[in-house]
């Protein structure tokens, strides 16, 4: 009985924390991206300008980890029984994903484009006794180009 | 090529139903499918159980030599049940098994029917018998769920549902441990059924060996008494509704004709045994 109390207890906790801490992070993309806009961030392998103009080109790297609440989880859990959207999980990949294309977009002041950006997800803390994952991370690194007279 | 700075209006990468709901959803559908799979375990095994040989059986019972102990207990209170026992067995309860009487040291009241014709008897039950008519009806009464099987469909229940929750969650699950523990739980006892049907069975047979059944509902009677929860607390949890067995015994040895005279007491030899253990 006692487990079943806590079970509740981890699942409330995870949902309404869980639900605060979305919230915020939801708000904060948006007025980033938002302020960001003006910067375009494309996965064209080739130099869209002529290459005469690009005065600097260097890498830029945006990176983020996002740890999985417990009622994340177990929805998963359940919803790994009977198959189909994991819906849970769409909304932590979206942030994940979100803020590292902003970060990547913070790392490059003075750029006029990045170009090839590319994205890479993956699990973190995932151990071979717990089969769901505990944190996932998102990178996403590309090419800014700097504009201007040489 | 001209870049024009747009924000997306919706977010098209996340969905926007209620993850509440959906869990709701998805535990009614687990638990939906545990119930529906032991509503049908319970008639697979009630259909199978009588097909299982009694050299099958007596295999399952070397499973429990481990708490009966090998071999016969020969202490001289078991010896005596023992008699008891194959004298009932020869004329009035005829059950085709060899039971075999295990007594064991522990304060709890309660006796357990086990694979392969063995009765367990805790000391404490022993030491709470005011006669011989008394212990012989929980000895029948144990019979009754020999003759019924009763044993066998506890036993197998349990045993493919850990197996069930193992498969789906994986050994070492929170949700997994819960389902089996409940489960657990629910089976250490005989059904209601069983235990009515096997109250009847004792009752018969106490009829038939002593002539009339005074003392069948003693035991029953003491039980519901008890002042003290610690000692007897266990026995309720595999024994619930004492008071309307105590009335269906009294019921159904009323509409038999069954008589009440007087009772037996346990012989001196088994009290000197007890008072001196």
């Amino acid at each position: 009985m006692e487990q079943l109390i806590i079970l509740i207890a981890l699942i409330t906790l995870g949902y309404v924390a869980g639900s605060i801490t979305e919230k915020r992070h939801y708000r904060s993309l948006e007025a980033r991206e938002k302020a960001l806009v003006n910067l375009p961030a494309v996965n064209f392998k080739q130099l869209p300008v002529d290459p005469a103009i690009v005065r600097k080109s260097e890498m830029v790297v945006g990176n983020t980890v996002i740890a999985v609440d417990y009622f994340k989880r177990i929805l998963a859990g359940l919803r790994n029984v009977f198959g189909g959207k994991v819906k849970s999980y769409e909304s932590l990949l979206d942030r994940a994903r979100r803020e590292a294309i902003l970060r990547m977009k913070e790392n490059a002041k003075g750029a006029a484009i990045i170009i090839n950006v590319r994205l890479e997800t993956s699990t973190i803390g995932k151990s071979s006794k717990n089969q769901n994952a505990t944190s996932i991370e998102a990178m996403a690194y590309g090419t800014a180009l700097i504009i201007g007279e040489q | 090529m001209k870049y024009t700075p747009i924000l997306p209006e919706n977010n098209d990468n996340i969905s926007h139903e209620s993850p509440v709901k959906e869990l709701f959803i998805l535990s009614a559908g687990i638990i939906g499918i545990v119930i529906g799979i032991y509503v049908a375990l319970g008639f697979a095994v009630n259909w199978i159980v009588p097909h299982i040989s009694l050299e099958t059986e007596k295999k399952m019972a070397a499973l429990f030599s481990g708490v009966t102990g090998k071999g016969e207990d020969t202490s001289p209170r078991a010896k005596h049940i023992q008699a008891l026992c194959d004298r009932f067995q020869k004329s009035c309860a005829k059950i085709p098994y060899e039971v075999n009487i295990h007594i064991i040291e522990n304060e709890i009241a309660n006796a357990i029917a086990l694979p392969g014709g063995n009765i367990l008897l805790c000391s404490g039950l022993l030491e709470k018998m005011g006669s011989e008519n008394e212990l012989a009806y929980v000895l029948l009464h144990e019979f009754g769920h020999f003759s019924n099987r009763d044993h066998l469909k506890g036993f197998g229940r349990s045993l493919v549902f850990v197996a069930i929750s193992a498969a789906l969650f994986g050994p070492d699950s929170t949700v997994g441990n819960l389902i089996a523990g409940s489960i657990g739980i629910s089976e250490t006892g005989f059904s209601r059924v069983q235990e009515t049907d096997a109250d009847e069975f004792g009752i018969e047979g106490l009829q038939c060996a002593y002539g009339h059944v005074n003392g069948a509902t003693d035991f029953f009677e003491k039980m519901s008494k008890a002042e003290d929860p610690h000692i007897f607390g266990n026995y309720f949890s595999t024994h619930p509704e004492t008071l309307k067995r105590i009335e269906h015994i009294k019921a159904y040895a009323r509409e038999n004709g069954f008589d009440l005279k007087e009772k037996k007491p346990l012989p001196d030899q088994f009290k000197k045994i007890s008072e001196s253990d």
